[in-house]
């Protein structure tokens, strides 16, 4: 029935009056019902009480585990940075090898390339010396063909003429003398 | 060759034989195998005429030089050439002249298959086929 308050103010009082009395004056002087004060902190209590067993011990619980999802995700976008600059620079390490490969396959292509051509232009100069020696031997051997021929056509031309200016001039006593002599080289065999 | 044709074959050889005096066809001979033919018919009597007339003709080849000449040629010619063929085939041979202009000059002498030239033609020939 008496507050701390109220006992620290009767301990105070005079000592010629009565502790009872203090406190009632003090009381009646401010204005204070002690029943309606005590019932006032009891119920400060109890809603204090429910406040924090219902109120802010859930909110508490939710803010630690939204600072511990904060907490996670910032760890997760950390460790997505780093996985993400770890793939940049693969990718990077992948982009130069893929060019030095490019350079490598393009410079292999123009030697390749060159290769060829070199080769076929050396075949090419190669059938051209086949053919230019087939068409020189070609060349000699229609020349011979038609020396041949111009010889014993010459020489049927020779031999036709002579049977002519043979058979003209002849007189018959030549042809006598060359009767005898063939009859000599016969009769001899 | 059939059994006929033989015995035609060895008819006319016999024949053939008979035909010959001293190893020359005798006109005579001929004849008188012919007149025995005419009397005494043998089997195929064609077949054993055609016989006997194709080895006359060949004995006749065989023996007859044909002498091809361009000019004038002279029997002492053909008799030289004759005795000179008789001597060298070991039979007698007769030389019959035959005129050839195209040797121009010389002689050339068919005996059977045999052919012997000594002509200025022959040798244009030879000398057209050397240049060759």
């Amino acid at each position: 029935m008496s507050s701390p308050l109220l006992f620290l103010a009767a301990a105070a009082a005079p000592a010629s009056g009565g502790l009872g009395e203090t406190i009632t004056k003090i009381s009646n002087d401010f204005g204070l019902n002690i029943p309606s004060l005590l019932a006032q902190i009891i119920n400060f209590v109890i809603v204090a009480g429910l406040l924090w067993w219902f109120a802010f011990k859930p909110i508490l619980a939710t803010i630690g585990e939204r600072q511990t999802k904060i907490d996670s995700g910032l760890k997760y976008a950390d460790e997505m940075k780093a996985k993400l600059d770890a793939a940049q620079q693969s990718i990077e390490a992948q982009f130069k090898e893929a060019q030095l490969k490019s350079q490598q396959i393009v410079a292999d292509s123009q030697k390749a390339a060159k290769d060829l051509a070199d080769k076929q232009q050396q075949e090419a100069v190669e059938r051209a010396n086949a053919i230019i020696g087939k068409a020189q031997a070609a060349i000699e051997l229609e020349k011979t063909k038609m020396l041949a021929e111009a010889r014993t056509e010459v020489a049927r031309l020779v031999v036709a003429t002579t049977q002519k200016v043979l058979a003209k001039e002849l007189s018959e006593l030549e042809r006598a003398r060359f009767n005898e002599a063939a009859t000599r080289e016969l009769t001899n065999v | 060759m059939s059994t006929y044709s033989k015995v035609a074959g060895q008819l006319a050889r016999k024949f053939f034989k008979l035909s010959l005096v001293d190893g020359v066809v005798s006109p005579e001979r001929v004849a008188g195998i012919l007149e025995y033919m005419e009397i005494h018919r043998p089997a195929n009597p064609v077949m054993v005429l055609r016989a006997y007339h194709r080895l006359i003709a060949i004995e006749l080849a065989r023996s007859a030089a044909v002498v091809e000449h361009a000019g004038p040629i002279t029997d002492a010619i053909l008799q030289r050439i004759a005795a000179a063929l008789t001597t060298k085939y070991k039979r007698p041979v007769k030389a019959v002249a035959k005129s050839n202009p195209a040797l121009l000059a010389g002689l050339r002498i068919h005996l059977g298959d045999d052919v012997y030239e000594a002509s200025a033609a022959g040798q244009l020939a030879a000398l057209a086929e050397s240049v060759r």
